[in-house]
């Protein structure tokens, strides 16, 4: 190729890029914009042209939303399980993986690579066996039976990302507080904890949004409308008799605020976890 | 860390939360699942039928139209998504201006919910109000105005796909990390022997992350098989149950309270997921260049 043919070569590949990288970014952005503005408009407005600007912002849209489909219920369910799952989740597998990555004992590795291994069972195979244990345990329709699920199904991401970060802290601090005097119990919660925030923070990003967006096991093991989450609860907006569209767009507007919020907030968190386990393959 | 005889009693007590509930809701389920797949459990008694459920499945058009239907999930992610996602984490190593803020908003839709990712694409594709018919009626394609894509037989699947395809962000963040591992001595290299940046985007990042482009593969494998909540809220397997997929099928088996037939079905994707699995590892094993 001549000097020339490189040259253009190299300016279209960089034009090549830009539009990809554009098309890719509208794609990403365009339908939820979309949603939004379409949630500020009226019900005629959106028949006429779904394309038009709204004449005036509906903001009543998002009081009907949160009044008529009790969506301030849902939002206060999905809060409380989602919280006290992820809460859960990272205690008991950061105890779990500092048993297992600072110390060798017979069956540690083993136990290791059982728990992340449930990281490639499709879970969704389960929901026959998942539905009988709930039932028999009496949790059906209960928070607390949303909260264990969700606590065990974020378990081997959680214990996969908090092993990798125990095993990344110098054995020589811990030694030291051993010299010190400091039991078991002592060494975690003084020593362990505080040096592995940025740990149990990617693993928490992970397990909230995991379990803010969950449905299936939502829709599976919960039926009154106290006890809903708000994933099962805004697909009751595709009951084909429904036809307050721009609050159902209202209100699915609302239902995603907190997982992005979350993900703009701890987003270097999120890309780490991500990338810890990838990288290594 | 030496494992003190005091300690042994803390290790029992740190590592027994998690396990049990590892225990009760993997361990048991999986068990459970495959035990109750030879029987006709209906939820109150359970008689054993041996291989009974099994022939039922593989006579059944609905679920070989659900396993087919969950091949192509499987086969447009790993043909399609991730080699676009590839494209773009190639391009995004570049780290031209603003790559940061392009990589943050194209994995947004991955931090937003299926369900509500499958209300917002059933309105863009409604025909009422949908906004893609209104463009395509727009740029003059007069035919799709009052189209349904959901609900006709010939464009319920291809749609059910196309939307999900091009959202790219999850494998494009695993791979564009990946790149970051890369030494620059490589493009210096190149660029001496006058390498455009095709050539080094295509002939090193490209080889040299081959095995997170790997990884991607296999996660799109075991994502696609769980595959529920676009298929259930979009169409609910239908038109004419053409766009059902296996976890549809599981779950309309227990609506119905046939639950050993539906754990079979559980017991076949379980097993469908591992055979895969294993076969890509296998297929996809590759000389290391790390």
């Amino acid at each position: 190729m001549t000097n020339m043919g490189n040259v253009l070569f190299n300016k279209i590949y960089y034009y090549f890029k830009w539009i990809i990288i554009i098309i890719f970014v509208i794609y990403a952005v365009f339908p939820f914009l979309w949603l939004v503005l379409t949630s500020l408009k009226t019900n005629a407005e959106l028949l006429d042209n779904p394309f038009s600007l709204p004449n005036k912002f509906q903001f009543k849209n998002y009081k009907e939303a949160v009044t008529s489909a009790g969506l301030g219920q849902l939002i206060i369910n999905s809060l409380i399980i989602s919280s006290i799952a992820t809460f859960i989740n990272i205690i008991i597998s950061s105890m779990f993986a500092y048993s297992i990555s600072r110390h060798k004992f017979f069956g540690s590795n083993f136990l290791f690579l059982m728990v992340v291994s449930g990281i490639l069972v499709p879970l969704n195979a389960l929901i026959i066996p998942y539905f009988a244990i709930i039932n028999y345990l009496n949790l059906y329709d209960t928070r607390i039976g949303l909260i264990l699920v969700y606590s065990a199904v974020g378990l081997p991401v959680s214990i996969y990302i908090l092993t990798e970060f125990f095993k990344s802290i110098p054995k020589e601090i811990e030694e030291a507080s051993v010299v010190d005097g400091c039991n078991f119990l002592q060494r975690y919660i003084k020593i362990m904890l505080p040096l592995s925030v940025p740990g149990l923070m990617t693993a928490g990003t992970f397990q909230f949004i995991l379990c803010w967006n969950e449905f299936i096991y939502a829709m599976l093991l919960t039926s009154s409308k106290n006890i809903r989450t708000i994933q099962f609860g805004i697909s009751y907006f595709t009951n084909e008799f429904f036809s307050d569209y721009v609050s159902m767009f209202a209100a699915i507007v609302i239902s995603i605020i907190p997982s992005i919020t979350v993900f703009i907030l701890f987003q270097e968190r999120v890309i780490t976890g991500l990338t810890a386990g990838a990288v290594k393959g | 860390m030496i494992i003190r005889k005091e300690d042994r009693i803390w290790l029992f007590l740190f590592i027994m939360p998690s396990l049990s509930l590892f225990v009760v809701f993997f361990i048991i389920p999986i068990l459970f699942l495959f035990i109750t797949s030879f029987t006709n459990w209906d939820g109150i008694e359970a008689d054993f039928v041996g291989l009974n459920n099994y022939i039922k499945l593989f006579n059944n058009k609905t679920f070989i139209r659900s396993i087919v239907n969950n091949i192509y999930w499987i086969l447009s992610s790993a043909l399609i998504q991730v080699p676009l996602a590839l494209i773009i984490a190639l391009l995004l190593s570049h780290r031209s201006r603003g790559w940061k803020v392009f990589r943050t908003i194209l994995f947004i839709p991955q931090v937003v919910s299926s369900a509500a990712i499958a209300l917002l694409w059933m309105a863009l594709y409604n025909s009422e109000y949908g906004l893609i018919n209104f463009i395509l009626d727009s740029i003059g394609l007069e035919g799709y105005k009052n189209h349904n894509w959901l609900g006709t037989i010939s464009t319920a699947q291809p749609a059910l796909l196309a939307f999900w395809l091009c959202y790219v962000g999850y494998y494009m963040i695993i791979m564009l990390a990946k790149t970051t591992s890369i030494s620059e001595d490589y493009y210096d290299a190149a660029k001496i022997d006058g390498a455009l940046q095709f050539h080094m985007d295509w002939f090193i990042t490209a080889p040299l992350i081959r095995s997170t482009f790997f990884t991607c593969l296999i996660l799109g494998v075991i994502f696609n098989l769980r595959q529920f909540e676009f298929v259930y809220l979009m169409t609910n397997g239908g038109p004419a149950n053409k766009t059902g997929v296996l976890v549809l099928y599981i779950w309309k088996e227990l609506q119905i309270q046939r639950l050993g037939l539906g754990n079979a079905a559980g017991v076949i994707m379980i097993a469908f997921g591992a055979i895969l699995l294993l076969l890509m590892r296998r297929i996809l094993r590759s000389p290391n260049y790390d």
